[in-house]
């Protein structure tokens, strides 16, 4: 266990007399990681000093959140030294999820790890947000303290662990992340706070996938690339008058010499019909929140219809009504015509199955079982269809064979594979089911490629065009704009549970950024 | 794959090691010289065809009361309500097996009361299947509720409902006894194993295919590692829950036909107590497999026939503290073996990093590794 | 039945109501620092049996009742060790010491005592009046010092899992191990000290069930640790409320204890000692589900 140094700023304004919050320079050279089988970090160095924003790119699965973790000391490093000047207790980590205990209030978690306390262990709450109001007041942080973490907006949780890693007395703040679940002008005022932070002194690393806040805001870059470092330098001031160029340059290191995976969506016959309806559908959650307020939109069949959002505005109760696992929702889904008889029982769940295929965005909870199988996952819930072991095990191979499951062993345990190949076992039950069922009609796919390597996203999209080009309709929802961008047809942008924008493809990041904020211009 | 059953069988002998390592401890403290204990628990079990007859009969109810908890543990629940299951099937089976008329022929009569009893079984786990299933309570503490009102239901039935002072039925008909080994095999005479023996291996391996192979089998599996995937997929699973529970409750009750039907030729308050709970063992020690089982059915069989031979010396709890000793034995062994095997498992070249929360594992497979 | 409303009906109430609160108190303690605790009813019962075993040999309750807190210390931990390090599953680990402590008990009378049912009796602890009446029954449950300690338990539990360090820190590793862990909190530290409090609590409860008959039985715990459980869960794991869950027990099984005899003649005759057990499944049937648990309940905080 790590010792924390004691957060009170009288002891540290004596230590460090000017210049307060210097951080320390971190040196990580030439480290692997791996995970059980898989090598998450090959071979990678870099060093963050103090003064200014580091961010770190790459593609999904990269490593650039391993080696945050690495540096932070939370990575199993199997080769490698990681060098931090004056000890690993200054690190402070907000990682992607966040580390915060919902059934507490926001100063509970603050102090959490680092408690005040009075005679006999007893928790001294006043001086906590004594020191934590100061905190606020110093770095323009805001959250109510006595708000109960679960009710925090997902931004000022965002907050909340950042404020804790100073509470702690961190100098250097390394973050997983941090704008893949905030609106851009929350991001907009991250990345100003993190800015004023390293310009007093404090050595800030960000991992990102976003381009345009690594231009914008970032004044040293990392690129990674399949467990490599293979860019690692400044950005100077007068190279944001370029973006271009730089852009350029930092997009031909992410993708290396690889091609990009250009998947595009088929084309659309002016006259298609409409395939699904949703009309004006409304679901209240436990609390009373309306996480759909009255949606309503429409697809043709063959088309690829995107749904971007900031995550948290309905987009995972979208996919589970359409999916039939929402028994409270209200509204129509009306589906070739027909309006859809609400799931009541498991049958007729099995019956909307035959038409729509679903594909969750969290595998490992609704979608995969990591002790089963590879095969058994392959044909789950579809055995009363399946004519005998032997037309179960041909139907199971051919899976195998069109996606590519590697390693293509039927019996094996699907805890085993990697990501990528766990995400495609899900996928191809979905899609290869529907495409040969009579009734097909719509697929729904939520955050299909997140977690995934390149070679496997580019593999799931394929088969979500080839889907689409059999005249199913296509709901895609997705919080990588890139990949909404590369194969939709239209854009729709989902906040508070309304459709309030829809975008051609083509529309700029931006202009989707202020929809999924609700701006009326958008 | 030799390593993979290398490392499937090390728990047990691990464990088996310990335990015969911890018996050897407790007979010292009761004064014995260790050897001579181990000994003697050996001639009285191994050592005879007696013996040996001995142990088949103590490890029939086992095999049933095992295969009920494995049977529970797939769809990831605990059936520890073995005891109040097999209790009440007990009494009511051999109720109706009284009042068979005599002549009745044993391919009518015996089905008849098997059947009963499972039934009764089935009916008894079926309280704390529905509140599990419906209302999300932990079928532990329902199933051991259920245990304590059904220990109060059996003695209240023979004095107040029966108004008998014995605490025991009437002798069952003919035709729903089953006959001893010892017609078949002479050398086991005065031993008290019957054909419930080969009745519950058959039991055991019939059922442990049909879990693997059959629908309903697998799907009841599927449910026990994640429901929540199963419930996306249209599989019922509430329905497939109560299945197993109730499935774990009628296999239970079959246990009747060793204590009985094929040993007593009646029902007594006290008859076949304690099964309930050496079938956790034997399920815990069987790891699932069929011939696992069977040989850890014989093997806690012959710990108990052994606490009977060494009772003079060492008190015959102490196999039952061992049992239990058992159980955590195995399940650390276990844990440690399949954590060295996952480790072992070859290499996937494509790095990943780790950004997935890792998902709990589910309390079917956890409970076994 | 002015028997049901008397100071005689208020004094069993409590009595019987001590044992059941100990466990339930006991299983709010693991349950909130994550650890699931089927074994409640295996550390009554050697709570239990070591008080009687020391006290019958040293003729000191004190020194029995210090022997049930380590054993139930050593039991608690025991479990904790195997679910938190070698991560056996908690239910199966439960099971295993209940059988486990129902066999070793057996085998500690045969071995002490030479006796399969129930050990000598003893001399526990006698304070108060002596006397038949309500209030004098009623003073001698009170000035009881294993009800005492049992009392200053149910009290302080709430203000500490509320107020001290200690409390947020077993709370965070109930509720999100994995986030605890995240902030330098050793969870498997504090789980295992909330088991010790929790072993020492509940065995607290065990030296009472034994010190009242004045006499170890063999399974004398009756399914307690279980009901204990229910009345976690009903409560929400909230120790005062856990705590008034047991308290009507004592009242629901004082009341089958008053009415037995009367009962008794009826054609329901000893089935009214299912009374507790009944009651038990119907407010687990009736009440809203699984309000409550803490979040990280059996899970860890890395693999």
């Amino acid at each position: 266990m790590k010792k924390v140094i004691a957060a009170d700023p009288g002891l540290r304004a004596a230590r460090y007399p000017r210049g307060a919050m210097r951080g320390p320079v971190m040196k990580i050279e030439d480290i692997a990681v791996r995970y059980g089988d898989c090598w998450s970090i090959r071979s990678a160095t870099i060093t963050l000093e103090p003064g200014v924003i580091h961010a770190i790119l790459g593609e999904n699965g990269a490593g650039k959140s391993t080696l945050l973790k690495a540096a932070a000391g939370f990575a199993p490093r199997v080769a490698g030294t990681v060098k931090i000047e004056d000890g690993a207790a200054a690190i402070g980590m907000v990682h992607q999820h966040f580390m915060l205990v919902s059934a507490f209030s926001a100063l509970e978690n603050l102090v959490l790890g680092n408690e005040p306390t009075g005679s006999f262990g007893r928790l001294d709450l006043t001086k906590a947000r004594r020191e934590a109001e100061a905190l606020m007041e110093k770095t323009g942080l805001r959250v109510n303290l006595d708000a109960r973490t679960s009710d925090l907006a997902v931004g000022e949780r965002q907050r909340l662990e950042i404020l804790r890693v100073l509470y702690r007395g961190a100098r250097a703040i390394l973050l997983d992340e941090p704008t893949a679940v905030l609106s851009p002008l929350e991001a907009e005022e991250l990345y100003t706070t993190l800015g004023a932070l390293a310009e007093g002194g404090a050595t800030i690393a960000v991992v990102t996938h976003r381009m345009d806040e690594v231009i914008r805001f970032a004044g040293h870059v990392t690129i990674m690339r399949r467990g490599r470092t293979v860019l690692s330098r400044p950005i100077a001031a007068d190279e944001r008058n370029h973006p271009k160029r730089l852009e350029d340059e930092l997009t031909r290191a992410i993708m290396g010499g690889e091609p990009p995976h250009e998947a595009s969506p088929p084309a659309l016959a002016e006259d298609a019909e409409v395939a699904l309806s949703i009309e004006d559908l409304v679901l209240v959650d436990a609390a009373g929140k309306r996480v759909l307020d009255g949606l309503r939109f429409a697809v043709k069949k063959g088309e690829i219809v995107g749904i971007a959002g900031i995550e948290g505005n309905g987009q995972r109760e979208l996919v589970r009504a359409v999916a039939g696992l929402e028994p409270g929702v209200a509204g129509a889904i009306v589906l070739g015509g027909a309006r859809l008889p609400a799931v009541r029982s498991t049958g007729d769940l099995r019956k909307r199955r035959r038409a729509v295929a679903v594909v969750h965005e969290d595998r490992h909870a609704d979608g995969l079982m990591l002790d089963a199988s590879v095969g058994d996952n392959l044909v789950l819930g579809e055995l009363d269809q399946i004519d005998g072991p032997a037309a179960e095990a041909a139907l199971i191979k051919h899976r195998i064979d069109r996606f590519g499951v590697n390693p293509p062993d039927p019996a094996r345990r699907a805890g085993d594979l990697s990501g990528g190949n766990q995400q495609k076992v899900v996928v191809a039950r979905a899609l290869d089911r529907i495409e040969a069922s009579p009734e097909r009609a719509l697929v729904v796919l939520g955050q299909p490629t997140r977690g995934v390597d390149v070679g496997a996203a580019a593999t799931i999209h394929g088969a979500v065009v080839a889907a689409a080009e059999k005249g199913l309709a296509v709901l895609l929802v997705s919080a990588d704009l890139g990949e909404l961008k590369r194969l939709s047809h239209r854009i729709l942008v989902i906040h508070r549970g309304r459709i309030v924008a829809e975008l051609p493809p083509t529309a700029a990041d931006d202009v989707i950024g202020r929809a999924m904020l609700g701006m009326e211009d958008a | 794959m030799n390593d993979k059953r290398a490392r499937a069988l090390l728990p047990i002998v691990l464990a088996i090691a310990g335990g015969i390592l911890l018996f050897n401890l407790i007979a010292f403290a009761f004064g014995q010289a260790p050897a001579s204990a181990l000994r003697l628990a050996f001639e009285g079990t191994w050592g005879t065809p007696y013996g040996l007859g001995q142990v088949l009969f103590k490890a029939t109810p086992l095999l049933f009361t095992g295969l009920a908890f494995e049977v529970a543990l797939r769809a990831g629940l605990f059936n520890i309500g073995a005891e109040g299951q097999l209790g009440l099937a007990s009494l009511v089976g051999a109720l109706v097996a009284s009042n068979l008329p005599a002549s009745l022929p044993m391919p009518i009569a015996l089905p008849i009361v098997l059947v009963t009893a499972a039934a009764v079984g089935a009916l008894v786990a079926f309280i704390p299947a529905i509140l599990r299933a419906r209302r999300g309570v932990h079928e532990i503490i329902t199933a051991i509720m259920v245990n304590r009102i059904v220990d109060a239901i059996l003695p209240w039935t023979f004095s107040t409902v029966l108004g008998s002072s014995s605490l025991r039925t009437a002798d069952i008909a003919p035709g729903a006894a089953l006959p001893r080994l010892d017609r078949v095999i002479p050398s086991f005479a005065g031993s008290a194993a019957s054909f419930a023996f080969p009745l519950a291996v058959a039991t055991v391996f019939a059922a442990m295919a049909l879990l693997g192979r059959s629908r309903p089998g697998r799907e009841i599996r599927w449910v026990g590692l994640r429901p929540e995937a199963c419930r996306a997929e249209g599989i019922d699973v509430e329905r497939r829950m109560l299945l197993a529970m109730l499935l774990s409750g009628a296999i239970a009750a079959l246990a009747v036909s060793s204590t009985a039907l094929g040993y007593k030729g009646y029902y007594e308050l006290g008859l076949g107590a304690g099964a309930g709970w050496s079938g956790i063992a034997v399920a815990m020690l069987g790891r699932g497999k069929a011939i696992g089982i069977v040989l850890a059915a014989i093997f806690l069989g012959t710990l108990e026939q052994a606490g009977l031979a060494v009772n003079a010396r060492v008190p015959r709890e102490a196999m039952n503290v061992l049992e239990a000793t058992l159980i955590v034995l195995v399940a650390v062994a276990s844990r440690v073996a399949s954590q060295g095997a996952r480790a072992a498992a070859s290499a996937d070249p494509e790095p990943e990093p780790p950004r997935d929360k890792p998902a709990p594992t589910p309390a079917s497979e956890e409970a076994r590794s | 039945m002015s028997s049901i409303f008397s100071l005689t009906m208020l004094a069993e109430s409590v009595r019987i109501a001590v044992p059941y609160a100990c466990a339930a108190i006991g299983g709010v303690w693991a349950e909130r620092a994550g650890v699931i605790q089927i074994g409640l009813e295996g550390i009554l019962l050697t709570g239990a049996f070591t008080a009687v075993a020391v006290t019958h040999a040293t003729h000191s309750p004190t020194l029995g009742l210090v022997a049930a807190i380590v054993a139930g210390v050593a039991l608690s931990l025991g479990h904790g060790q195997l679910t938190e390090r070698a991560r056996v599953h908690a239910v199966i680990s439960g099971i295993a010491l209940n059988l486990l402590a129902l066999a070793a008990t057996r085998m500690g009378l045969r071995a002490l005592y030479d006796s399969a049912s129930n050990s000598p009796g003893i001399d526990a602890f006698r304070f108060g009046p002596t006397g038949a009446t309500g209030g004098a029954m009623l003073l001698r449950v009170l000035a009881d010092p294993v009800f005492f300690c049992a009392l200053a338990a149910v009290a302080a539990t709430p203000f500490v899992l509320r107020n001290t360090r200690f409390g947020l820190r077993v709370r965070a590793a109930g509720e999100n191990p994995v986030a605890a862990a995240s902030v330098g909190i050793s969870v498997t530290r504090v789980r295992l000290a909330a088991l010790a409090v929790s072993g020492a609590i509940c065995a607290l409860g065990g030296a009472h069930l034994a010190y009242d008959q004045q006499r170890f039985e063999s399974g004398m715990s009756a399914g307690r640790g279980f009901i204990a459980l229910a009345a976690v869960v009903v409560s929400g794991w909230r120790a005062g409320r856990a705590a008034l869950a047991c308290l009507a027990f004592g009242v629901l099984e004082a009341l089958q204890i008053v009415l037995q005899d009367e009962v008794r003649k009826t054609a329901i005759g000893d089935l009214i000692q299912t009374l507790p057990y009944v009651a038990t499944l119907l407010v687990l049937a009736l009440a809203p589900r699984r309000a409550g648990a803490p979040e990280g309940l059996g899970k860890h905080a890395a693999e």
